[in-house]
């Protein structure tokens, strides 16, 4: 792919993906963080996902598709509980990437930000690594 | 059976523990694969970034073009973020020259050269630390399960607890539910008898390790039985950092000197000084 492949990808299988899902709700109904979501645990699921799909449409989604997404820990366990056999959790993956702005947009949830990520991770490996192993591994 | 050369891609937050890299290699050399560690920041998949595809796209390329240039054929992955990134994202936009499983596809596909390895007995009774998430991806928890049931003197205990995500770090950001899921653990082991928590990834072992507080078992990862199987010593500085009442007395004035009292101060000791959990 050239230049902007990430974001072309991001977009061409959000509407793969959009395409292909009836809203059926399973995959909310199998989700094991629902009933830690009062919004989403209230809601009727083929409501909430609906509103994923208008995401994955370039929408702007609903509260409670956005608290749905948010609270998406990659338990993958939607995707076998899919009748279409969608890779529900690559869908789910899709959005979160969306709502946090990966395509531009201002983003929509609260996005994890670690400024320090490199510089610590940087730190750790001068204290567990000899200088040899820091020389080949990193 | 002729040497295979693999490039062995750590992931980022396994700087933590360097020990578990270093034992990961040992035990692939052991059943002939030639690992070559790389890990970092320099080797990202883009997931620290994620908020911004452009830049996520920049990062995970670069790692790319350096495991194409490697010329070894297989990446071994250890992370399932990154695992799951380079089948998602990485692997997609920039065509690899290389195949990629995982290190627990890898052992337990020559679990039969490992056997006869393993000849030092491990007492223990053990309670596997498993996520749904990934499994789904990679057959995990079964994996490192039977790998673990190799072991001369380990039984591991069936229970079927399997915590929501794909690792700690996943479940850690949602309020709540890391000390629901870690209270779950602790119960499930008190009901199996087991003495033994072992986990699977690096950021579980690192929100794990502090359980070991005031309890009586202890928090090792699958590699650390593993190596301790195979005769193999080592140190787990992480836990005992994280688990020490002062980690500055336990990681010494020099090691912090040498990384930088300021920054070791900003960015590393509030993690190690951080409550348990549960």
């Amino acid at each position: 792919m050239t230049e902007g492949g990430l974001a072309a990808r991001i977009r061409e299988e959000s509407a793969r993906l959009a395409e292909a899902c009836t809203s059926c709700g399973d995959c909310v109904r199998a989700c094991p963080m629902v009933a830690r979501t009062v919004v989403v645990a209230a809601a009727e699921p083929g409501a909430v996902i609906g509103g994923v799909l208008d995401v994955l449409r370039d929408g702007a989604g609903t509260p409670e598709a956005l608290a749905f997404i948010s609270a998406c820990t990659r338990s993958g366990v939607c995707t076998p509980a899919c009748p279409e056999r969608i890779d529900a959790a690559f869908m789910m993956r899709l959005a979160g990437l969306r709502v946090r702005g990966a395509l531009g947009d201002a983003p929509r949830v609260k996005v994890r930000d670690d400024p320090g990520w490199s510089a610590r991770v940087k730190i750790f490996a001068r204290l567990t690594m000899t200088e040899e192993e820091q020389e080949k591994w990193l | 059976m002729a040497v295979t050369p693999v490039v062995f891609w750590y992931g980022c937050n396994m700087a933590r523990h360097g020990e578990i890299i270093r034992l990961s290699t040992r035990i692939m050399e052991a059943v002939d694969v030639a690992a070559e560690p790389a890990g970092g920041p320099g080797y990202c998949c883009g997931s620290p970034q994620e908020k911004n595809a452009r830049i996520a796209e920049g990062m995970g390329r670069r790692t790319m073009e350096k495991f194409n240039e490697s010329g070894r054929e297989q990446v071994v992955t250890w992370c399932p973020s990154c695992h799951m990134n380079m089948d998602d994202f990485m692997a997609p936009v920039t065509p690899p020259a290389f195949e990629t499983l995982h290190i627990t596809e890898l052992l337990h596909a020559r679990r039969e050269m490992l056997r006869p390895l393993l000849r030092h007995p491990v007492k223990a009774r053990v309670f596997l630390h498993g996520h749904l998430g990934f499994n789904g991806r990679v057959a995990v928890n079964d994996h490192v399960s039977d790998l673990l049931g190799m072991i001369p003197g380990i039984e591991v205990v069936n229970h079927g607890l399997l915590m929501p995500g794909h690792m700690c770090s996943a479940i850690a950001a949602v309020p709540g539910a890391l000390a629901e899921a870690q209270r779950a653990t602790l119960a499930a082991m008190a009901e199996t008898g087991a003495d033994t928590l072992a986990t699977i990834f690096h950021s579980c072992h690192r929100e794990t390790v502090a359980l070991e507080r005031g309890r009586k078992f202890r928090v090792v990862n699958w590699i650390h039985l593993l190596a301790e199987a195979m005769g193999f010593n080592y140190t787990d500085e992480y836990k005992v950092w994280r688990n020490a009442a002062d980690p500055r007395a336990a990681i010494g004035a020099d090691r912090i000197a040498a990384v930088g009292d300021v920054a070791f101060e900003r960015l590393v000791e509030p993690e190690l000084r951080r409550p348990a959990v549960v």
